[in-house]
């Protein structure tokens, strides 16, 4: 028994990064850093274990990017270890016939957002359908922005919601963050009529403005440009070629830098900000609020009504897909048991 | 005579289109025409070699008392066929039409010998008895041959398949076979195609750029102006002072501090007014689910950051439905 136990942790231990003396806060602003996992519950299919993969690239890098997880793993195993670890939130994927699942949960008492995953593309799609799709060497190695949008209802599970998503990555302070570590950006934009979350992952680039395209080549490339087809050296700073592909929504995604940014974007002076898609892109329904991690009361229900019986439905549908332990049913149980009680009081 | 069967296989596969060969075919009535070149020939061997084989001609007529070699060999078709003692005999003839015979070895040209003296013979001896025997024979030759023909034919002319005249005949058996295992795999890709649709139930891949996506990145184009916007406004106040230096260190310590006592009286009252809210957002929910409240308190618990979570309703409620964890934080709680 207790040979199985070291067993399992020393799978974890390997795993977690191990960046900063001190464990788990920031050497700067002394926050301290949520730590993610990201797994599964039961078997994926290929095209969402690869979904599984493309969600710990985007926690990066706060998290573990090659988590082993088995088949006897259970919940309990995930939470052992997160606590030692400093691991703050778990991202899991499951799958039932219906559809694919996403449960956000804060460890190590939860509470656990459920969403059901209507549609999703992979980075991997996405990066298809783009002509020149992006990815710099360094855009993995700091933690994303995150952009909430569209939360703002006044709906208890949303503020959840936000709080939760905004937790999730290390906050960042405005007088000593670096412009150059803001590379990537999630956003999560609440749809009201449709009740629909869309969760997009965009990366961040900065180019100047006023500036011609074949300036700024030779600027950001350490090319020698191609002259061949020009009478004099002065035509290609004067030959504007065609202009720029959207000049005229600049406007509003224009900013002015503190300090330099590559070599390109210099300081105090005007550069576009441009987003393009890496993925993964999720489309998702809050379909349940759980007080505890992956057990408790439901809080929210997508039903609307929290009855005994929905919930009892519910928890039926999660049973094909979940594996909580017995003693956690049987508490889950008494507590429901006790609710009920409560409203019929 | 190894080397003798390789080439008599060849011949005969070129026999079927061979004139000659057809001519010899005809009957037994040109055999004799056939047999005189066959003498012309034997004519020219060794005189000496020709007795002897005429010698063992007749021994081997005398073991048969009949001495009719039709007969013999009729006996022996029982058992090989006369078809193909025919065909041998043709090949043999159509060696000898193609001037290859002349180079043959003793033994060929025995086994040669054995047959035209024997052809000599019937039609000699017992040429009216025989006779009809012949015709029936070469009759039933024709027949087989127009049936082997016909086969051939068929198979040359029409490329229907691969199988042969032969697995012709087995043809629905091995149809019957491909349909049981075509069937066995659509079955199993039918089951396979299922579990591969289930795997990828909601999984879009084509990836377009609607309008829909455009105002999302809109959205995030907004977050993140606004974003570099308030660093910027933050980070020009220490614009000049190098962080790493110690005497700049100071300074920017000193700044910190009077900015953070300054946004200590704002939020003081920031905080009053959205306290509230909270409270009263909180007895609403607790209208329709009882568990709220204790939720709340387990997350402010365990989540650190109350300052953040007041901003965040700030940021989201004021400006746009905008929330920035950057926003949240305010320039002070750092040095503190």
């Amino acid at each position: 028994m207790a040979r199985f136990r070291n067993k399992k942790k020393n799978v974890f231990a390997k795993n977690v990064l191990k960046k900063q003396p001190m464990m788990g806060v920031d050497h700067i602003t002394g926050d301290k850093i949520p730590k993610s996992f990201v797994f599964s519950r039961g078997k994926l299919p290929p095209p969402l274990r690869q979904l599984q993969m493309d969600l710990r690239k985007l926690m990066l890098p706060y998290t573990a990017l090659k988590l082993k997880e088995k088949k006897r793993n259970n919940l309990k195993d995930f939470l052992n270890v997160s606590g030692p670890m400093g691991v703050t939130h778990f991202l899991i994927v499951s799958k039932t016939e219906s559809a694919p699942y996403l449960r956000v949960a804060k460890t190590p008492q939860g509470p656990t957002l459920t969403f059901k995953i209507h549609e999703y593309s992979l980075a991997a799609d996405i990066a298809q359908s783009q002509l020149r799709p992006r990815c710099p060497q360094d855009l993995f190695k700091n933690s994303p922005l995150i952009v909430l949008s569209g939360f703002g209802t006044g709906d208890q599970h949303l503020k959840l919601t936000t709080v939760v998503f905004q937790n999730i990555f290390p906050a960042i302070d405005i007088n000593t963050v670096k412009l150059s570590t803001c590379q990537r950006i999630v956003l999560l934009n609440y749809n009201k009529d449709t009740k629909l979350i869309d969760f997009r992952h965009y990366s961040i680039r900065l180019q100047p403005l006023g500036v011609s395209r074949k300036i700024r080549k030779v600027i950001q490339k350490h090319e020698v440009p191609d002259l061949r087809n020009l009478q004099d050296v002065s035509d290609f700073v004067t030959k504007a070629g065609y202009g720029s592909e959207s000049e005229a929504d600049d406007e509003a995604a224009t900013v002015s830098l503190p300090t330099d940014l590559g070599r390109a974007n210099r300081k105090s002076t005007q550069s576009a900000v441009r987003l393009q898609e890496i993925g993964p892109r999720m489309t998702l329904q809050l379909v349940k609020v759980e007080e505890g991690l992956c057990s408790g009361s439901v809080i929210f229900n997508e039903g609307g009504v929290s009855d005994a019986k929905k919930k009892q439905e519910t928890k039926q549908v999660e049973d094909e897909d979940d594996e909580v332990s017995e003693d956690d049913r049987e508490e889950e149980e008494e507590e429901e048991e006790e609710e009920v009680e409560m409203e019929e009081n | 005579m190894a080397h003798d069967m390789q080439t008599g296989v060849k011949k005969r596969k070129f026999g079927h289109g061979n004139p000659k060969f057809q001519n010899t075919r005809k009957g037994k009535k040109f055999q004799r025409g056939g047999s005189g070149q066959d003498d012309v020939r034997a004519k020219k061997m060794d005189p000496k070699t020709k007795k002897f084989f005429q010698k063992r001609i007749r021994d081997y007529n005398s073991d048969d008392d009949d001495g009719s070699h039709e007969e013999q060999e009729k006996v022996h078709g029982d058992a090989a066929g006369p078809v193909v003692r025919k065909y041998e005999r043709v090949k043999r003839k159509n060696e000898k039409a193609g001037g290859t015979g002349m180079d043959f070895s003793d033994d060929e040209m025995d086994e040669k010998e054995e047959d035209s003296g024997e052809e000599i013979e019937v039609s000699e001896d017992e040429d009216g008895e025989i006779q009809p025997g012949v015709l029936r024979f070469s009759e039933g030759c024709k027949a087989f041959r127009l049936a082997f023909k016909k086969l051939t034919k068929k198979t040359g002319s029409a490329d229907e398949d691969i199988l042969g005249p032969v697995l012709k005949d087995q043809k629905k058996l091995v149809a019957e076979k491909l349909a049981e295992v075509d069937a066995e795999q659509k079955i199993k890709s039918v089951a396979k195609k299922k579990k591969h649709l289930v795997g990828e139930k909601g999984h879009v891949k084509l990836v377009n750029l609607d309008s829909h996506e455009k105002s999302l990145i809109g959205i995030a184009t907004k977050g993140v102006v606004k974003l570099f916007n308030a660093v910027n406004k933050a980070q020009h106040a220490q614009k000049g002072l190098n962080p790493g230096r110690f005497k700049d260190e100071k300074v920017i310590k000193k700044r910190r501090k009077e900015a953070f006592f300054s946004a200590l009286g704002q939020s003081s009252s920031k905080q009053v007014g959205s306290q509230p809210k909270v409270d009263s957002s909180s007895g609403t929910g607790s209208a329709d689910a009882p568990a709220w409240a204790p939720l709340r308190d387990n997350y402010m618990l365990a989540n650190s950051k109350k300052k953040d979570w007041d901003k965040m309703q700030e940021t989201t409620t004021d400006a746009d439905d905008f929330g920035l964890p950057a926003g949240a934080d305010s320039s002070s709680d750092d040095d503190e």
